[in-house]
This record gives structure tokens, C-alpha cells and sequence, in this order.
């Protein structure tokens, strides 16, 4: 067992190597780099002076010496000014040394971001923190609800009940979150007024029902159906098992022949796909900050991708490679524990 | 020689032979407030020489102190001034930065960090007085060094993207692309002359625009960084600055402004993103009390929530110019059949819902001081078609390319709807604002906008002058350079009237830009928002800016 989860963590290590090393390519493009020298200097800046910057802030060094930096197994280089000769940090605001120092992720330091001028864990982990609040209370109202919707639906299979909550949980999942979130923002900020149609206030002032309440709503009623129908679908095969009948004929009432014989058996399934909706939400909360304006980690993300801020954009991708690798991680050693009929190699 | 001194009594004679013009309706008033108010008239001797009084602040009501005011805007990384390119993020710390001279919104210039200045007969001298008595926040007080030093990196043009150089034309020296030696001298400590080497009417507006806020003479030693080291002169300090959400400043508390005290507390920016339906759900949640622009698609929307609109006229502007070194652009035959296939009232409607008015191809408005109205065009399709037949480009498939912001794509389409109905072929492009601007100026044809200047010839100047790093259409002809440095240089307005027909008719000839509408501008406040409202070049000032939540 020790050994599958060292061979696993060396398969981590190494995926997020490769998955950073892609990135790292793609943002170091011509284009986008050319994208990042405008935003740092001025909009309408000439060709000459943007490659000035470029050479003066390092940028045109080899690609491999770069990103040895970044990983912190070759040293970082402060600029040397021109004019002087002296020896400059690169990026001022997040008190990068002026000496060569090996500074990477390795040791801890995860660069600058060159939009928001903050070193990036300064600006990483309060978003993942804000998104782990919004993560938190999607699953509060939405697991308890699907199982819920899941149990009523599948506990008479085609009766009326299943084939209203069917329906609803088909539509709700069919129905992206950019869809119904503006249909959301329509009825309940626009007409009714009930609700704030921006979540911009919930970082900034502390979240608030009425300024929470839509991006939750948003996501929570996406991840409803998805989860429902697992249920509904784990419900109906239990009630058909031979021990739901026997426990009928024993002279059970219907409602406690659920409660006690069914529901935990019928839980199982549904256990495992909402483990599965922890990296989905990371992900998923993408469409959902942006367009409420909620600054997570998704949102993080397409401000750091639109300017091409390379230090923040790797320091993202390193955080989702490891919190999609490591659920699976926990998910695999988790069934071998359940299952004794599953053995890992 | 004689000085003229700002804020004076005493003006040049043609500025006075200007003001029987302006009278008589020969010369638009706008031009003669902007250009006295150069030669040093203040606001209300210039609006006196016309005969009239000068408007006054809606001081109806006696303003009270206290409160936060807080405002929908973009809160952009910010970097150092004179590379600014949005003027969202010099309205952040224009709160705790002053301008030397600031352009106000009835179009005259009055003086910031300058008491006055004197300016010679012939434009080639300033004189620049320095207000005295003004204090940095840290306790410094402000000088001529500091001056020196804001003058002397405005014209390095070597310095990445510090668009003040194209600002401080001659000043700058080709050769070492540094201030020219002796150009900018310090008399005193109060006291600092600028000598051009031939007239140049557009420094005083030049200074003026958003990137001209003063820094203090140890910016660069600070690390040329505003939020670690928010040094400033004016009205309010800086309290936190977060990229993307959020800037807050408070009423200045150590060292009085020289101007007084501001009567709000504090200031709040307030980042809403891109979409303007998140500042609509911010207005109707009551979260904002005024926004830095509304767009012209929101007005209605932003009425209808009961909020008091600001409108103003300006010389913004965007236009579908042709790059010349593009095939099949470089045939003017081509650049004039486009033209001709589009009716500038039409695309204002369709691109801008009406809001506006109609521009004529030449990028000279006519609250441009220096306007002169030429005969006006009208549209034929029969006629762009012929032409485009002479030139041989009938099957041309052209490629208008856009941004993707509404007003943008709205109006590169309706131009491409219009070229269509002519008989030719056009597609368009749309590209995401963050990636548009890599080439903005190599596209073959593309639209781009453009703040308004003060003076027509300031962007003619900056854009389509031969050579120039903003000139999109890689126009050059050395007539209309010519032409256009005599205009630049001229401050006699009956001869420069007669240059700038000249100039508006090669231009418009030439077909490089088809340019349909001049922009109004829009913004919204709460009513209780009161002495605010929106400025030609979007510049927020909040000094004398009240609220009045019991009224």
C-alpha cells in the first residue's frame, strides 16, 4: 500500500512537471508575451520599446534557463541597469532579492504576478480560500436536496413523484450554468430585486444572503439534477432487491421500510459521485465567478490568462493539477479500504 | 518681448481680434476659450471677451461635509503615470496627484500645481509660475525640482511606453530622444522656462491630459511604484489599492490641501468587471453612488433606475482607418469607394444608438477649436461600386476588424452592412479587447478609438503624421506634414483657420479613415451625488464634490 501511494505521488510529481512545462510553452509565445509587455508598459507602445522591455525584464533569456527559475533549480537574476550598472530587483513590488537567488517553487516562492503587482501566493491562496467558501456552501444546500429529490423519485419508480422530480432534475442539469444564471439574475435581481446580481460586494464587505445568494443558487441547482438522478437510479435498483420484499411481507409500513432498508443501502452510489464533484466545482466555479464577479480561484484564473500573468497562470495550473490528482489519489486507496475485493498494485 | 500671464488681464492682440470673431460667429466659441485661456486669459475674462458670463457651479445649494462616494469603475494595475493608457487609472490617484494645469469641463485651462504662466507672442516661450505654499503629504514642499524632474521624464522617449513624450514635441531631442539641452531651465525655486525651438500652441493642453499628474522628485529612487509609496499634493491620500476589485481614499489628514479641504470623507472605486449588467445590479442594489461612463446602450436602463444623467459632447471618436502599406489599401481609388458606400448618419445610429454627432471622415470636431466646416459629403453606392470597378478591387473580399466591445463591433458592422449594400464583398473580424491591441496598428483595416484632445491638430498630430508611433494608417504626405506644423505653430486664427481647410480636405481626400460620429458621453449618479458630473476626457475630480443624502 505504501508503495502504490509513493508510486502515485511520483506520478503526481511528474504530471505536474509536464502540465507546467505545456503551460509554461504556451504562455512564453510570441504573442502573449507580446501581450504582456503591453499591459506592463502602454497600450500603443512601438515594437522596438516593447522588446526593450522584454530584454530588460529577462523575458528573452533561454526558454529552459526560465523556467529552471521558476522551479527554483537555477538562480534568479535581478536586472542590471544600464545606465548604472547596478543591480535592480525585476518586479520591485513583491521584494524580489537584487542578489542571484535560487527562488522557485521548490523553495517556496511562487513568483510575481505582474497584474495584480502582488507576490502570487498573496493573491492564490485568498482566492482559493474564497472559492472554498463558495465550494462549501454549494454542496451545504445541494447535497442534501438531490439525495432528497434521488430518494423521493426512486422510492416508486414511474409514479407520479419520479416523473415530475425526473423532469426537473433532467432540465436543471441540462441547463448550463451561463443559462440559467442569467435567467436567475433576470427574475430575482432585475424583476423581484430580491437578490444582488453581483457577487463583486461578497469579497470585498463579507457575504451577505442577498449578495451570495445567486452564484449558489447558480451552481447548487446545475450539481442537483446531476446528483438526484444517480440517486434516483441507485433507489430504484435497491427497492427491486429481494430483501426490500421480504422486509414488505414481514409486515414493514413503506416509510420505514425506506428509511432503515433502502436509504443506506442506496447511499453508496451517490457517496462517490459527489466525492467526484469536488475537482468539478474547482473547475466549474470558472463561468459562474466570472460572471458574478466573485474573486475566486476561477476568476483568478481568466484575469491571470487574459493578461498572460505567467507567474500567477503556472501557479494556478500547479493548484488544480494537485487537487484533481490528489482526490483521485484519496478516491483509489479510499475504494481499496470499502472493497476488499479491490486490491491496487 | 511680451508675456502673456495665465489667469491674467492681459492677452495677446489676436487673441482679441479672435473674441470680435467669436462674437460675430466667425470663429466657434469653443476654439477662442480653449486658445485664450492658453495665452493666459482666465475663465472668466475669456467667457468675458465673448460678452458673456462665465458659467457657474451649480453652487444652488450649500454643500455639506462628510461621507463616502463610491464610484463603478475599472480598477486597473496601475504603473507609472506618464505610460498611462486608460484614464481610469490616473482618476485613482489624480485623487492624491495634481496635474500642472488641468483642462475643465467647459473647455478652458486653469491652473493646478501652476499659480499661472506666461507664454510669448509667437508660442516659442513659457514662463511656468509654481504655486506656492503646496505640500507633498510626506511633509516635502513642492518646488521647481520637482518640476524639473516630472518635465525632464515627460520627454524621455526611450522609457517604455511614457506616451508624454509624443506630448512634449520639440522639447524632445531626436538624437538622444532625452529633453533637448537648455530646453527646460530652472529660473528659481518657483520659477522654470521651457523654450521650443519653433511655436508649439499644444503644450499647455499636452500637460494637461491624464498622464500629466505630477510625481515627487524621489519617484524613481521609490521604485517608481504610486501604491507602496503614495506621495502626493492633493485633496485625498491613498488608503489601499486592490488590482481588479477595489481603491479606497480618505480626505487628507497629514499636511492641509492647498486648496482647502475636500468636503467628502472618502472615495471608493469599485471594480465591476467588463459587463456593464454587474454595475446596473451594483446601481439597483444601491452598492455605487456614480459610474465612470455609461455606455450608450445603458443610458435608457440607467434612466429608468430614477439616477441623474450627465451628458457632454465631445471630439471622442472611433474610426475604420485603412493602413496604406496593405494591398489593396494603397489604391485610393479603393480608400474612396469605401467611403463613399457609407452614410456616417446611418452608422452613428445603428453603431451608437444616436448618441452623438455626425463626424465627416477628417477627424477634426466641431468643438475642435480650429473646425473649419467643409461642404458635406453624401452617400453613393452607385458611385463606390464604379469606383471600386476603375480600381479593379470589385472582388476584393475585405476584412473589417473590431474589438468585441458592443459599440465596436455595432459599428464595424453597420459599416460593413453599408459596404455590402454597395455590391462589395466584406467580412468581419472580431477579436477579444486583450489580444486587439498586439497589432493595432498593422491591421490592413480595422477600427480604433480615440480619446478627444483639446486641439483638432493634437491628433492629427499624434496619428497622422508621417512617421509617428501612433500613425495606424502609415499615412505620410509631406504636404499635409507640412501643413499640419504650420497649423501646430500658427497662433493667428484667421491663417490657421485657412491651413486646417487645407489639412481637413487632404485628409478627407486621402480616404485612410472612415470615421462616422463623434461621441457623447454619459454618466449616471444618485441624486443626492451633487457638483458631479461627466468630463470630456473622463477625468473624475472630487474636491468639490458633495453628498446630500437628506435633500
Amino acid at each position: 500500500m505504501l508503495a502504490f501511494i509513493l508510486r502515485r505521488l511520483g506520478t503526481m510529481a511528474l504530471t505536474m512537471l509536464c502540465l507546467t512545462l505545456v503551460v509554461f510553452f504556451l504562455i512564453n509565445l510570441e504573442p502573449n508575451l507580446k501581450k504582456l509587455a503591453i499591459s506592463q508598459t502602454e497600450m500603443r507602445t512601438s515594437a522596438e520599446q516593447l522588446e526593450s522591455w522584454l530584454q530588460k525584464n529577462g523575458y528573452r533569456q533561454n526558454f529552459f534557463v526560465r523556467y529552471g527559475q521558476w522551479l527554483g533549480v537555477l538562480p534568479k537574476q535581478p536586472i542590471i541597469d544600464p545606465a548604472t550598472g547596478e543591480a535592480k530587483p525585476r518586479f520591485a513590488f513583491c521584494n524580489e532579492p537584487s542578489v542571484p537567488t535560487y527562488s522557485g517553487v521548490l523553495q517556496g516562492d511562487f513568483g510575481c504576478s505582474t497584474t495584480y503587482k502582488v507576490p502570487v501566493s498573496k493573491k492564490l491562496f485568498p482566492a482559493l480560500r474564497a472559492t472554498g467558501i463558495l465550494m462549501f456552501w454549494v454542496m451545504v444546500t445541494m447535497v442534501p436536496i438531490s439525495l432528497l429529490i434521488g430518494v423521493l423519485a426512486g422510492m416508486r419508480e414511474g409514479s407520479r413523484t419520479d416523473r415530475t422530480l425526473s423532469v426537473a432534475s433532467i432540465t436543471t442539469t441540462a441547463t448550463p450554468e451561463y443559462v440559467s444564471g442569467v435567467i436567475f439574475t433576470v427574475i430575482f435581481a432585475s424583476w423581484l430585486g430580491w437578490l444582488n446580481g453581483s457577487a463583486a460586494s461578497a469579497t470585498g464587505q463579507g457575504i451577505t444572503f442577498y449578495n451570495f445568494t445567486l452564484p449558489v443558487m447558480t451552481m447548487a441547482i446545475y450539481g442537483i439534477g446531476y446528483i438526484a438522478r444517480m440517486t434516483r437510479a441507485s433507489m430504484v435498483e435497491v427497492m427491486t432487491q429481494q430483501y426490500i420484499r421480504t422486509a414488505r411481507l414481514k409486515g414493514l409500513s413503506f416509510g420505514n421500510v425506506v428509511m432503515k432498508h433502502a436509504l443506506r443501502n442506496a447511499l453508496i452510489a451517490p457517496f462517490t459521485v459527489i466525492m467526484l464533484q469536488f475537482p468539478w466545482l474547482l473547475t466549474g466555479v470558472v463561468i459562474v465567478e466570472t460572471m458574478f464577479r466573485y474573486q475566486g480561484f476561477g476568476y483568478t484564473l481568466v484575469e491571470a490568462a487574459k493578461n498572460n500573468d505567467i507567474d500567477l497562470l503556472l501557479g494556478c495550473s500547479l493548484v488544480s493539477v494537485l487537487i484533481v490528482l490528489s482526490t483521485q489519489l484519496i478516491s483509489d486507496v479510499g475504494y481499496a479500504y470499502l472493497n476488499p475485493r479491490i486490491r491496487v498494485q | 518681448m511680451t508675456f502673456y500671464k495665465s489667469n491674467g488681464d492681459r492677452v495677446p492682440d489676436h487673441i482679441r481680434d479672435m473674441a470680435e470673431s467669436a462674437k460675430s460667429g466667425e470663429v466657434d466659441r469653443r476654439e477662442f476659450l480653449a486658445l485664450a485661456s492658453v495665452f493666459g486669459a482666465t475663465t472668466a475674462m475669456a467667457y468675458g471677451m465673448l460678452g458673456l458670463a462665465a458659467p457657474t457651479e451649480a453652487a444652488a445649494q450649500e454643500p455639506k461635509k462628510g461621507g463616502v462616494i463610491r464610484i463603478w469603475q475599472f480598477v486597473k494595475d496601475q504603473k507609472d503615470p506618464r505610460t498611462y493608457d486608460w484614464p481610469e487609472m490616473a482618476n485613482v490617484t489624480r485623487q492624491f496627484l495634481e496635474p500642472l494645469v488641468k483642462y475643465t469641463s467647459k473647455f478652458t485651462f486653469d491652473p493646478a500645481l501652476l499659480e499661472s504662466w506666461e507664454v510669448n507672442d509667437d508660442a516659442t516661450e513659457y514662463t511656468l509660475h509654481l504655486r506656492q505654499g503646496v505640500t507633498w503629504n510626506n511633509g516635502d514642499t513642492f518646488n521647481a525640482d520637482d518640476v524639473m524632474f516630472n518635465l525632464t521624464r515627460w520627454c524621455d522617449a526611450n522609457a517604455e511606453g511614457n506616451s508624454m513624450a509624443t506630448r512634449m514635441g520639440a522639447l524632445v531631442d531626436p538624437a538622444t530622444k532625452k529633453a533637448k539641452d537648455g530646453a527646460i531651465t530652472k529660473v528659481d525655486d518657483y520659477t522654470i522656462k521651457v523654450k521650443f525651438p519653433g511655436p508649439d500652441i499644444t503644450f499647455i493642453p499636452g500637460i494637461s491630459d491624464y498622464p500629466g499628474i505630477v510625481v515627487h522628485r524621489d519617484f524613481e529612487k521609490n521604485g517608481s511604484n504610486l501604491l507602496t509609496h503614495p506621495i502626493g499634493t492633493g485633496p485625498f491620500e491613498l488608503v489601499s489599492y486592490d488590482v481588479g476589485s477595489k481603491a479606497v481614499l480618505k480626505r487628507r489628514e497629514n499636511g492641509k490641501w492647498w486648496g482647502g479641504e475636500a468636503y467628502l470623507d472618502g472615495v471608493e472605486f469599485i471594480d465591476y468587471g467588463a459587463d456593464p449588467s454587474a454595475g446596473v445590479s451594483a446601481f439597483e442594489a444601491g452598492e455605487v453612488d456614480t459610474n465612470y461612463e455609461t455606455s450608450a446602450d445603458f443610458v435608457d436602463i440607467l434612466d429608468g433606475l430614477g439616477l441623474v444623467k450627465s451628458e457632454v459632447n465631445t471630439a471622442a471618436t472611433i474610426v475604420a482607418r485603412m493602413n496604406i502599406n496593405n494591398k489593396p489599401y494603397d489604391d485610393q481609388k479603393v480608400r474612396n469607394a469605401l467611403q463613399m458606400a457609407v452614410d456616417n448618419a446611418t452608422i452613428l445610429q445603428l453603431g451608437n444608438g444616436g448618441r452623438g454627432t455626425v463626424a465627416e471622415n477628417h477627424h477634426v470636431s466641431p468643438i475642435h477649436p480650429e473646425y473649419y466646416e467643409l461642404p458635406k459629403k453624401v452617400r453613393d453606392t452607385a458611385g463606390a461600386k464604379k469606383l471600386m470597378d476603375e480600381a479593379g478591387q470589385s472582388d476584393f473580399e475585405f476584412d473589417l476588424i473590431t474589438t468585441d466591445e458592443d459599440w465596436h463591433k455595432n459599428t464595424g458592422d453597420a459599416i460593413a452592412a453599408q459596404i455590402r449594400e454597395a455590391g462589395l464583398k466584406v467580412k468581419r473580424t472580431v477579436l477579444p479587447g486583450a489580444t486587439f491591441w498586439n497589432d493595432w496598428t498593422k491591421y490592413p483595416f480595422s477600427m480604433t478609438t480615440w480619446n478627444m484632445r483639446p486641439l483638432g491638430v493634437q491628433v492629427l498630430t499624434l496619428g497622422y503624421r508621417s512617421g509617428e508611433a501612433w500613425n495606424e494608417t502609415a499615412y505620410a504626405n509631406p504636404e499635409f506634414d507640412k501643413k499640419l506644423n504650420e497649423a501646430t505653430a500658427e497662433p493667428d486664427v484667421e491663417k490657421r483657420k485657412l491651413l486646417m481647410k487645407d489639412i481637413e480636405q487632404i485628409l478627407q481626400d486621402s480616404g485612410v479613415l472612415i470615421q462616422s460620429y463623434w461621441r457623447s458621453l454619459y454618466n449616471h449618479s444618485a441624486e443626492y451625488v451633487k457638483n458631479h458630473g461627466m468630463h470630456p476626457t473622463y477625468e473624475i475630480d472630487l474636491y468639490r464634490v458633495w453628498l446630500d443624502k437628506e435633500a
